[in-house]
């Protein structure tokens, strides 16, 4: 499985096969595999990068799953740190980002696996957000949690997500998948849905009409031969359904959590699983790259690694940032298309959906007069 | 080639000399069908399919829609003042609100937007029908004038900014107007010789061109020939493709473009007569030089004679020497996946072993007084001030026995410019250090070592014996910045000028002394001073051989008095280094700087031509005081050098290998 035979296959269109996937995790030489990743990554769309402008809201941290990668779960309330948002205080995250006359296209809720929180909450909190901005696309709970909510409140898969879009629900975010492998869900996340589950909430989405993201923990425990195989799982479903829109790679961050004495994976490694999951997901249309979980100066650099979104403005991330990520809380819009510009490439702003919002002049600059600082 | 060629060009006097043969039946008459057009119109008539080849603004060329080519060797630039293309007004361009554009330019409205906004300023733009122009500047608002009418606005506005002056001051490259431009394929090798003769006989004819011009309109016969020999230049060379890279990559970064852009040619014609590449031997001026005969246009010269950029690459990562105006066009125009590889293909063959080294030292800042007040430093304080410091013996003592402990085999000293410290003091301070500790003194930079050499009335060769003797071991080559009084007057006036620098680094080297060599970039330098301090430094290294590394960064900008105008971010960052390992042909050894870029990007660097990742620092105070504060122990380095691919070992000062 030499670099040369798969490529081409890729320039043939020919999907790569498992020992293809593994063979390019032990390529040597990272710029071979990044241009390679580059060249497919071009080859559609050419320099343009998209991001968009969104809200995270995490409304609450409390969570039955206590997995051993997480910073952000609290048992009870009882613990230092603990909370829920209220209705009101998650709706006025919105309110208040909007007042500020920072409008958002998109609000991105994921949160702990709360067993007293009763459903009402959830679909409240969706239909609140959605009448304070009729326009705002909401993509909400993973699939972690639309299946702790069918287990939870006794309903189907189905009805799960029936009622969440009455309510507002507009696709879902691809959070949760972590690996696959059962040998590496029992360590790191054994409460948590299994592979299969995952994918059937993904798959009933799909059926339904909603469209999802999916995602990789990388950099615990896991094999290269398990990475490959979570991605031709991921790659299997997609080509069922063409639900997926995006896939999102996610550095696990250390800090704070049971898994601690592991080292975080470095930017060699960012980059080789953004090339991979571009040569190897020939079927899901973008890869991006999270500045949250990467850092902006590797997430520049995935840029030319297969990545073709930067995600948002966020604001205000908590789930790595309790992990140890030192990326800022929020970027301003003027900032990502600066980012994307100063990595030499040409910045879009897209809707969930991944239309164009706006670009070329109709993009914000940043204040000419006193150029900032780079962002740390 | 049975079909004729269908050429469109504009009848602007600065364009004449281009079309001159061809005009005159001299050359192509078989070939070429030359119509007239309104510069926008050239490339209107590319795009619309009747023309084959358009002399068309670089702005139209940027923007078409589809990818054109670009007819090697000719172009419409300046370098300086070019006369044609000035702003005008009865208040300077800083308080200008509004400013009036000719709506006939794309070219130099883009010119004048990406001025201001390079100015800090953002006035109005509006636009004005080419004849009311001249009328439109009064009050507050300026006017943007263009073409012919330039050359005769002479005393009726209070401020004149030509912009071709004001582009070469800025970026130190010349300023490409227009080009030959069509779709790829469309003119062979043949038609690109025939348009190149076209220029030459045109060339040699500029002074009647102009004469005519002038008696056509009525106006003194010498403005016009003057301007088209001493305000255009008709070649497009390497200097000419740079600046016309810089152009494009800054309009996009202004957002003036849509995308990024680079200039793409046509095959030209092989070279007559090929000359052997010039011998490493010859030094980097002599190969300059014999560079430089081939490729400058016009006179009895091919204009042409530029080597492709995979040429380059190619040449440049098998070690053979390339010039600075190659360094340039590396620089600006190569792909960055192709600089990247090349200079991995460098560093291979200059460390064939896969290892990456990384030294345990310690950085003691002895003081943090500095009278030089560089802008962009955060570190200094005045004599005198409650956080000003000199360590004290005790405090030193402290430090390296931890340093010792902790496995350090040298201490990297630097601080600022104390006049309360005297060649004495170090000479007591590193007597000391030496009878107490089994380290390396990697100590004072040039500046501090030109400044005691003031201090004490004593040349700088006397300065470097006695602190040899004292105990020095090496020079580290900070503040060096960028090698160019241009930039150094902006930012750190009170430093030593790049000639002091480079002369003290001479010094030691020929005292024994080995030292290292540094650049910080992003003070918004030309890609012709950034490459010209690689220049320069190896100039010098192919004299002493005395430098060990080279070590470059971008300006940490946070908590400084310089505000950060510039792109100092990873993706140039690596681009920059890939560079200089091209560049660097006899230096050794590349660090990377996870201390300033961070140990991702320096992790990744390792494959952009570095092969040493520093030093497990102890203390670092002078970048962390602008906001840098990575902290990583020598294990974290060796799981970073492994996770890259290499296999990390220790060395000493010296670069050698411990066991």
């Amino acid at each position: 499985m030499t670099l040369t035979s798969i490529s081409e296959k890729v320039n043939a269109g020919v999907p790569l096969s498992f020992e293809d996937g593994v063979a390019l995790f032990h390529e040597p030489d990272l710029l071979k595999l990044g241009a390679l990743a580059n060249q497919v990554r071009e080859r559609r769309y050419g320099d343009r990068t998209t991001f968009n402008r969104n809200l995270h809201i995490n409304p609450t941290n409390l969570c039955v799953a206590s997995c051993a990668l997480c910073s952000f779960s609290r048992r009870s309330l009882e613990q230092p740190g603990a909370y829920t948002l209220s209705l009101s205080q998650a709706w006025d995250k919105l309110k208040t980002r909007l007042e500020a006359g920072d409008p958002v296209t998109e609000v991105h809720v994921v949160g702990g696996l709360s067993d007293s929180l009763p459903f009402d909450y959830y679909t409240d909190l969706l239909a609140g957000l959605k009448r304070r901005l009729p326009s705002l696309h909401i993509k909400a709970f993973s699939a972690v949690e639309i299946f702790h909510f069918h287990k939870l409140f006794q309903l189907q898969v189905r009805e799960v997500l029936q009622h969440l879009r009455a309510a507002g629900l507009d696709s879902l975010p691809g959070g949760g998948a972590e690996i696959f492998a059962s040998r590496v869900r029992q360590r790191i996340c054994p409460n948590k849905c299994n592979a299969q589950e995952w994918l059937d909430v993904h798959r009933t989405a799909h059926q339904m009409g909603l469209r999802s993201n999916c995602t990789m923990l990388y950099g615990t425990i896991e094999t290269i031969e398990e990475r490959v195989e979570h991605l031709l799982r991921l790659r299997a479903l997609q080509d069922e359904t063409s639900g997926f829109q995006a896939f999102i790679p996610l550095a696990f961050h250390p800090e704070n959590n049971s898994l601690a004495h592991l080292p975080a994976p470095s930017a060699v490694d960012d980059l080789r699983v953004c090339a991979v999951a571009r040569l190897v997901l020939h079927n899901i249309p973008h890869i991006k790259a999270y500045w949250v979980s990467l850092g902006i100066k590797t997430a520049q650099t995935a840029l030319w690694f297969g990545a073709d979104d930067l995600d948002g403005t966020v604001q205000e991330e908590k789930i790595y940032h309790l992990a140890g990520s030192d990326a800022p809380q929020a970027l301003a819009p003027a900032e990502i298309v600066h980012l994307i510009r100063a990595a030499g490439r040409t910045p879009v702003e897209r809707d969930t959906l991944y239309s164009v919002v706006a670009e070329g002049e109709a993009l914000p600059a940043r204040a000419c007069a006193s150029p900032a600082g780079e962002p740390r | 080639m049975s079909q004729r060629l269908r050429l469109a060009a504009v009848s602007f006097l600065n364009a004449r000399p281009i079309t001159y043969g061809i005009e005159q039946g001299l050359v192509g008459a078989d070939r070429f069908d030359l119509r007239f057009a309104e510069p926008s119109r050239c490339a209107a008539a590319v795009a619309a399919g009747e023309a084959d080849l358009g002399l068309m603004p670089i702005a139209s060329y940027a923007a078409s829609a589809e990818e054109l080519r670009v007819v090697p060797g000719i172009a419409i630039a300046s370098r300086g003042p070019v006369r044609t293309v000035v702003l005008v007004g009865q208040v300077p361009w800083e308080e200008m609100t509004e400013i009036a554009l000719d709506g006939a330019s794309r070219t130099s409205q883009m010119l004048a937007r990406l001025l201001s906004k390079e100015r800090g300023l953002c006035p109005d733009f509006v636009e004005v029908p080419h004849d009311q122009i001249a009328d439109a500047a009064g009050g507050t608002r300026g006017a943007l004038i263009i073409g012919d009418l330039g050359l005769q606005i002479d005393g009726r506005f209070r401020h004149v900014y030509d912009l071709g002056k004001e582009w070469d001051s800025r970026v130190g490259l010349p300023f490409v107007y227009a080009v030959w431009a069509g779709r790829p394929g469309v003119v062979s090798v043949k038609d690109v010789a025939l348009l190149q003769e076209s220029l030459r006989l045109g060339l040699q004819r500029r002074p009647e061109i102009g004469r005519a011009w002038a008696v056509e309109n009525r106006t003194d016969p010498a403005v016009g020939e003057d301007y088209l020999v001493e305000n255009i230049r008709h070649c497009l060379g390497s200097e000419e493709l740079s600046g016309a890279t810089a152009f494009l990559a800054r309009g996009f970064r202004a957002g003036l473009l849509a995308r990024p852009m680079r200039v793409r040619l046509f095959d030209a014609p092989a070279p007559p007569e090929p000359q052997p590449r010039p011998a490493r031997t010859l030094g980097a001026w002599g190969a300059r030089r014999l560079r430089r005969r081939r490729t400058i246009a016009g006179g009895s010269g091919n204009p042409s004679r530029v080597p492709t950029l995979d040429r380059l690459l190619h040449d440049a990562a098998a070690g053979e020497r390339i010039t600075l105006d190659e360094g340039m066009r590396l620089y600006s125009e190569t792909d960055f996946f192709d600089l990247g590889q090349a200079a991995d293909l460098r560093r291979q063959a200059l460390h064939p072993q896969g290892v990456v080294t990384y030294i345990i030292d310690r950085n003691v800042n002895y003081t943090n007084v500095c009278t030089t007040c560089c802008s962009f430093c955060n570190f200094h304080r005045p004599s005198g001030h409650p956080q000003a410091y000199a360590l004290s013996r005790e405090e030193l003592a402290q430090k390296l026995r931890e340093t010792v402990e902790l496995g350090g085999v040298q201490v990297l000293l630097q601080g600022g410019i104390n006049p309360d410290l005297s060649l004495a003091y170090y000479e007591d301070l590193f007597r000391f250090m030496k009878a107490n500790f089994p380290l390396a003194i990697h100590g004072l930079s040039p500046e501090e070592i030109r400044y005691l050499s003031q201090r004490e009335g004593l040349p700088v060769q006397a300065v470097l014996e006695r602190l040899i003797a004292a105990g020095l071991d090496s020079v580290p080559g900070g503040a060096a910045e960028i090698l160019d009084d241009e930039v150094r007057r902006r930012i750190s006036p009170n430093k030593c000028s790049a000639d002091t620098w480079i002369g003290v680094m001479r010094e030691a080297h020929g005292l024994g002394l080995r030292t290292s060599a540094t650049m910080v970039f992003g003070f918004g330098e030309s890609p012709r001073q950034l490459v010209g301090h690689l220049d320069r430094l190896r100039r010098l290294q192919d004299q002493t051989a005395g430098f060990t590394a080279f070590i470059c960064w971008s300006f940490q900008a946070e908590g400084t008095r310089l505000p950060l105008q510039d792109d100092t971010g990873s993706l140039r960052y690596l681009r920059v280094l890939a560079l200089a390992r091209l560049y660097l042909d006899n230096i050794p050894n590349l660090q990377v700087s996870w201390v300033t870029m961070g140990p991702a990007v320096g992790q990744v660097a390792l494959r952009f031509g570095g092969n040493d990742f520093g030093s497990a620092m102890i203390e670092e105070n002078v970048v962390a005081t602008a906001g840098t504060v990575f902290k990583i122990s020598a294990s974290d380095i060796e799981r970073i050098v492994r996770g890259a691919g290499f296999t990390p070992r220790r060395r000493n000062m010296r670069y050698e290998l411990q066991l």
